[in-house]
């Protein structure tokens, strides 16, 4: 069928170039949709440029005059953000890291990459200014606020001479909207880059309105092709810029609706007419994998995010023999030096692969690990990994556990000793590392294994999926209801992002963030104190020593939350409700601690017990371990060693 | 329906589309029958690649090292610089040294970062590399030994590149990690309220960052006004260190080249001189003279005055106060500053020496304290910084995106420009569509000269600092990091003179490389890896990448068309990328017809990751050929 479609178009485009020839150039072609598309680029870039020299001026004025220009210079500052709004798609697209660095980065301190030392990076942009222009003492700020104008001048002039002359391509346009969609959603509704302001919606009209002039573009064309995707694409972005306009309050806006309406079905469409328009798709110009499923049309589907890419993998290598070998060894307590614990001792499949511990037990029953067991269903979607982020891939985080006398206190060549005195295992790692005769057991096939079963511990078909995706009719009204406070009013969704509602930075899935929330030692309201785990700063790795890395901590996923009390690093909360409560006073610092460098906001979020248990039942609705519980019934013999064949599926304890 | 006349069809699409760009290709062809396309024959490569040593899970053989007996332990990991030493004996090809730019914590082979040595020869059948074993004076026996540092002259910390000398193949190691208090080696080095003092270390302690030992060190050396010298232990890094690979163990520490964040250096063909660059802002271009050839325990220590007459400042290296504050030292002697020099190589034809400036974006607020303490800038970086209209680069908007590799000739004592990074483009101007860049050459880092064919190239790695402003091309959505050639006879070279090695797995970045004598292999580290690459192509890595003897400078050039009409097609089997007489837009087609792979605005493209077999190629001016990769 699409060999006969691109057959046709063939003809049509034979048929045009005759018409052409003969008729003037009345034949609208890819070429004028392209130049169209560079032709708005520019005037955005102009508006922009424009908005921005009034922003100086009004920011000038205000060093001046102060609070009397307050108004003039909010509203300069709106102007100034509606006008990046609205070529953000592309902005982002030629330069995102232009973009974080000098433009629309977030409000927070950075260290210098690839510098051998702590180089910090005081944040820039229009951020910073909208917490700024719209904070508590603007006029207290002002020279602060006119320096970052006038820089933010500087470095838009230099963002627009480079991105001036990137020749724009087909697929540009199209990937940059669909990125641009991702974004929206994920992030421009919920306020993650209005953090003053609020002024999220019009922005989210403006970002929509500049994707939807880009793809209208391509309108006469695709309805040439795929008249049906032509006129749906029109229609469903004229009614998602409508809804937006008709729906103004931030605390209320139907974040789901939209989602299901509007945002998915464009998702898909502006791919529909990317392929009937027959422009290339990522994976014919790079060999490189993309971080997310450019095929998939949905936001919510269960391969939006590509696996393969966070499991450092190429498909052939993340394979049914080797998850299947993984899993043995994940329930296998010959693993640790007692031969009496297993991965599954922390995480059991029945908690969603936690423990229910606040801090799981050590080795030994030794007291405990220093910190809470994560789920591991979805944690492969994660740029680092731990708490603290040390490790970049799952295979290297095996050796952690290996080796800390706490949690397994043994080493690989003991466990290579042990594993080789099994045929049964033997035979396993030949099979499944046939391709690597020299590495068949070895630390990196342990590793790798136990890496392949967890990364195919993967989870998007839980009730709320399925209600996104349309594969269940209702969903628990206080379930929407607690999405559009997740993704809106109680800012979850800032840092714990769609669809994995985890801290993997949408719309590129390539970073994972960790976050300053103060999380107490104790639940003490009389004497608290903050936690004293260090977090990211003693990560062992040289960038993440900075003062603000202190006690920040990854942000995890809340999907199956419900099955992983207790909550935080250390396991402080017992309840969702708790640790909403903890977010709703404004982390350590709502609650009177000394946090200096916090990233939750420290304002209460005003939510009321009502709103508090809509929220819990969104969380609910995120339950999904179908398929992924299922323990071993038994484990490999070993036959010269009669006492280890009597070890326990799973660990003694 | 399917049998499209296509010749027809395609000479009448150039009509259509004046825009090349806007070309759309159609997913699936058929050609008609009887439809003969011109046929162009890819041969199979000369180049192949052979691993030698995987971080992390190969063993090293080890010393007894903090109470521990001597054993076995895994390797450490992510490979930086590589040295290689000749065998004299001819008994084997030499030994290789691979330094692990981390800081980690392991009882057997020592905290901080640290190296591994290793011996190849030559199989004469198949001319692969073997790694041989090998029993060392201090009895052990294997194949890979980590170096001893712990026992010798103390730890080493994130060891990044070296001197590998092209007279007889002496080693140091260099580290860039510069520590400035005993607990930014072991304890932390931040001062949050919050944070500082001692923390509770990672789970269970068994890895983790840093030195435990922080106790002052004495020095042991043979070096003058360094013997029984009691240092603080931090003030112990940061130096090169000579190793002996065939032993692999430490010999000493250069306290006589000034203590700085030494990143590479050289050694000049009269083994007398010896180059040394650190990576810092700014950074010092320092050379050491010894007062005998090879013995470089003794001499004069230089820093590179742009503005002075001979170019050279000494700096008291008899004097261990100064030697341990280098960088007052310099800035006070008014030395010129750099914005964080790589690796020094040297031309053993010419005995030209070549350095990376790897860049950073804003070095400004950096060089601007030095500079009111008395240090200097280069003319060059004036001159750019007035061309650019950013006046000063102590301003804060100089930018400094790409890097660029510098000549410095002993002749004239002068550091001069060999190629600027790039696309460099005028910031007060768009670049226009048609001069689009591309080719990119971004962070240059590794760097050596290697003869192929009886000619000198310079080998560049790139490590990207980043990705804004063309680091990546328009519409790529990774970082990757290449691997170049350059003729070092191209005049005037820019980034078009450079030449692709597609033969390095995508996506891994190349931290250094340097090629046998025999000239039959490049010798290659890698790290940064990405998940296209089945293992060990996904992990810290040491291969050859042999078949270099069999390319000739001819065969490494760009095609020369002449004067012909219509679309012609060179490829290269070298570099594994079809060329083109003018820049075009281009779909690949499978042999059943589907479309694969797109170009845009290209002149050649990179064939490597097809597997072999019929392809057919389609252009957006209509033209079809056929493509046949062995």
């Amino acid at each position: 069928m699409k060999k006969l479609y691109g057959i046709l178009y063939l003809f049509a485009l034979l048929l045009s170039t005759h018409f052409l020839s003969f008729s003037s150039q009345l034949e609208y072609t890819g070429a004028d949709a392209l130049g169209q598309v560079k032709q708005q680029f520019e005037t955005g870039l102009e508006e922009m440029t424009a908005a921005i020299h009034t922003y100086e001026e009004q920011a000038e004025r205000f060093a001046q005059q102060g609070n009397n220009n307050l108004p003039a210079l909010q509203h300069a500052h709106l102007a100034a953000r509606l006008a990046f709004k609205k070529i953000e798609f592309l902005l982002e697209y030629n330069d995102r890291e232009a973009v974080k660095k000098y433009l629309n980065g977030p409000p927070l301190p950075t260290t210098e990459a690839k510098v051998p030392e702590v180089r910090i990076i005081e944040p820039i942009g229009l951020q910073v200014l909208d917490e700024l222009v719209f904070g508590e003492s603007p006029e207290a700020e002002k020279e602060q606020i006119a320096a970052l104008v006038n820089q933010l001048g500087h470095d838009f002039a230099a963002a627009r001479t480079y991105q001036g002359g990137i020749p724009l391509q087909h697929r540009f346009v199209f990937e940059a909207v669909r990125y641009e969609l991702i974004r929206i959603f994920t992030l421009g509704l919920t306020g993650f880059d209005t953090p003053g302001s609020g002024n999220a919606l019009p922005e989210a009209s403006a970002a929509l309105k500049g994707a939807a002039d880009a793809l209208a573009a391509y309108l006469p064309l695709i309805e040439q092709q795929a008249p049906a995707v032509a006129r749906q694409l029109a229609a469903t972005q004229q009614q998602a810029l409508a809804y937006l306009q008709a729906n103004p309050d931030f605390d209320t806006f139907g974040r789901l609706h939209f989602l299901k309406t509007f945002l998915n079905p464009m998702f898909a469409l502006s791919l529909q007419a990317q392929e009937a328009l027959q422009i290339e798709l990522p994976g014919e110009v790079s060999e490189l994998p993309q971080s997310i499923n450019y095929r998939a049309g949905n936001l919510f589907d269960d391969d939006f995010l590509n696996v393969h890419y966070f499991a450092n993998h190429s498909p052939g290598e993340l394979n049914d023999k080797r998850v299947a070998l993984g899993r043995l060894l994940f329930f296998d307590p010959i693993l640790s030096s007692n031969n009496q614990r297993s991965c599954a001792s922390c995480h059991q499949p029945g908690r969603a692969f936690t423990d229910g511990q606040d801090k799981s037990l050590a080795l030994n029953g030794e007291g405990k690990i220093q910190r809470n067991a994560p789920t591991l269903i979805n944690a492969i979607y994660s740029e680092r990994y731990f708490y603290d982020l040390r490790e970049p891939s799952l295979e290297r985080q095996v050796k952690h556990v290996v080796r800390d006398h706490k949690e397994f206190g043994t080493d690989f060549l003991a466990i290579i000793d042990k594993l080789s005195r099994s045929q049964e295992y033997w035979q396993l790692f030949a099979e499944a590392y046939q391709s690597q005769p020299q590495y068949q057991l070895s630390k990196w096939s342990i590793s790798d294994a136990l890496a392949c079963y967890v990364a195919s511990l993967r989870s998007f078909n839980s009730p709320f999926d399925q209600y996104v995706r349309g594969e269940k009719e209702t969903l628990e009204p206080l379930a929407v209801q607690g999405f559009n406070l997740f993704m809106g009013k109680a800012s979850c969704g800032t840092c714990h992002f769609a669809p994995a509602f985890n801290g993997t930075v949408p719309p590129y899935y390539q970073e994972s963030e960790s976050e300053v929330l103060g999380v107490p030692a104790t639940q003490s309201e009389s004497r608290p104190a903050l936690d004293s785990d260090p977090g990211r700063i003693a990560s062992a790795r040289p960038q993440d020593e900075a003062p603000f890395y202190a006690h920040s901590f990854k942000t995890v996923t809340v999907r199956n939350a419900a099955l992983t009390a207790p909550y935080m690093h250390n396991g402080l909360y017992s309840s969702l409700e708790e640790v909403i409560d903890f977010y709703n006073k404004g982390g350590g610092r709502g609650l009177g601690l000394d946090v200096p460098y916090q990233t939750l906001p420290e304002t209460p979020l005003n939510l009321n017990e009502q709103e508090i248990a809509a929220l819990a039942a969104f969380m609910e609705s995120l339950t999904d371990t179908t398929g992924l519980t299922a323990v071993p019934e038994r484990l490999p013999m070993f036959e010269g060693e009669p006492e280890w064949n009597e070890r326990v599926v799973g660990g003694v304890y | 329906m399917k049998k499209v006349i296509l010749s027809l069809l395609l000479s009448s699409m150039a009509m259509l589309f004046v825009n090349a760009q806007a070309t759309i290709f159609a997913e699936e062809i058929e050609l008609p029958d009887g439809f003969v396309p011109e046929t162009v024959l890819m041969p199979p490569s000369p180049l192949s690649l052979q691993v030698l040593f995987v971080g992390g899970v190969d063993l090293v053989q080890t010393t007894p090292t903090y109470g521990y007996e001597a054993g076995i332990a895994y390797a450490k990991e992510w490979h930086d610089f590589i040295g290689f030493t000749p065998d004299e004996t001819e008994e084997s090809l030499g030994w290789i040294s691979v330094n692990h730019e981390m800081i980690y914590q392991d009882d057997r082979i020592g905290d901080g970062g640290g190296m591994t040595a290793f011996r190849v020869a030559r199989d004469p059948i198949t001319g692969l590399l073997n790694v041989v074993d090998q029993q060392l004076e201090d009895g052990r026996k294997g194949k890979f030994f980590n170096v001893d540092f712990v026992n010798t002259v103390g730890e080493t910390g994130m060891n990044c590149g070296g001197i590998s000398s092209v007279v007889d193949g002496r080693i140091w190691t260099a580290e860039e990690w510069f520590r400035s208090s005993n607990s930014s080696i072991y304890n932390g080095s931040f001062t949050s309220s919050q944070g500082s003092g001692g923390y509770p270390k990672a789970p269970g302690g068994a890895e983790n960052q840093g030195v435990r030992d922080t106790a002052s060190f004495v020095i042991s050396s043979d070096i003058e006004g360094f013997d029984g010298l009691e240092v603080r232990k931090f003030e112990n890094f940061n130096w090169m260190v000579e190793i002996d690979p065939r032993q692999a163990t430490a010999i000493r520490k250069q306290y006589n080249w000034g203590r700085q964040p030494y990143e590479g250096g050289t050694v000049a063909l009269d083994n007398t001189t010896i180059y040394l660059g650190p990576d810092d802002t700014p950074g010092f271009w320092t050379k050491f003279v010894a007062d005998a050839p090879g013995d470089f325990t003794k001499g004069k220590l230089y820093v590179y005055k742009a503005d002075a007459d001979d170019r050279w400042i000494e700096i008291d290296n008899t004097d261990p106060e100064k030697m341990l504050n280098f960088k007052s030292q310099a800035v006070a002697a008014g030395a010129t500053m750099y914005n964080r020099i790589e690796w020094v190589a040297i031309d053993p034809a010419t005995g030209l020496v070549y350095w990376t400036e790897t860049g950073r974006d804003s070095p400004g607020s950096r060089w601007a304290d030095e500079e009111s303490a008395g240090a200097t800038h280069d003319p060059y970086h004036i001159q750019r910084a007035i061309d650019k209209g950013w006046g000063t680069p102590s301003s804060s908007d100089y930018r400094d995106y790409y890097g660029r590799v510098w000549v410095y000739d002993p002749a004239t004592n002068y550091n001069t420009v060999l190629i600027e990074g790039g696309p460099e483009w005028d910031e007060e101007e768009s670049p226009a569509e048609a001069d689009y860049f591309r080719k990119h050459l971004s962070n240059p880092d590794g760097l050596n000269v290697m003869n192929i064919d009886g000619q000198s190239f310079l080998v560049i790695c790139e490590d990207l600092n980043g990705r804004s402003y063309g680091r990546v091309p328009a519409g790529v959505s990774n970082n990757t990091c290449e691997l170049w050639l350059l003729d070092l006879n191209t005049e005037n070279p820019t980034v078009d003179d450079l030449i692709r090695i597609s033969a390095v797995p995508a996506g891994a970045e190349v931290t250094g490389a340097i090629a046998t004598p025999d000239g039959k292999s490049l010798l290659v580290n890698s790290q940064h890896p990405s998940s296209t690459n089945p293992f060990p192509f996904n992990h810290s890595l040491t291969y050859a990448i042999h078949g270099f003897d069999e390319i000739t400078v001819s065969g490494l050039e760009d095609p020369q068309f002449g004067d012909v009409e219509g679309l012609q097609l060179y490829p290269n089997p070298a570099t594994r990328a079809v060329y083109f007489n003018q820049a075009i837009d281009l779909a690949i087609y499978n042999a059943d017809g589907q479309r694969i792979k797109v170009f845009r605005n290209v002149t050649q493209v990179d064939v490597s990751g097809l597997p072999a077999g019929a392809y057919f190629l389609q252009t957006s001016d209509g033209q079809t050929k056929k493509l046949v990769v062995n």
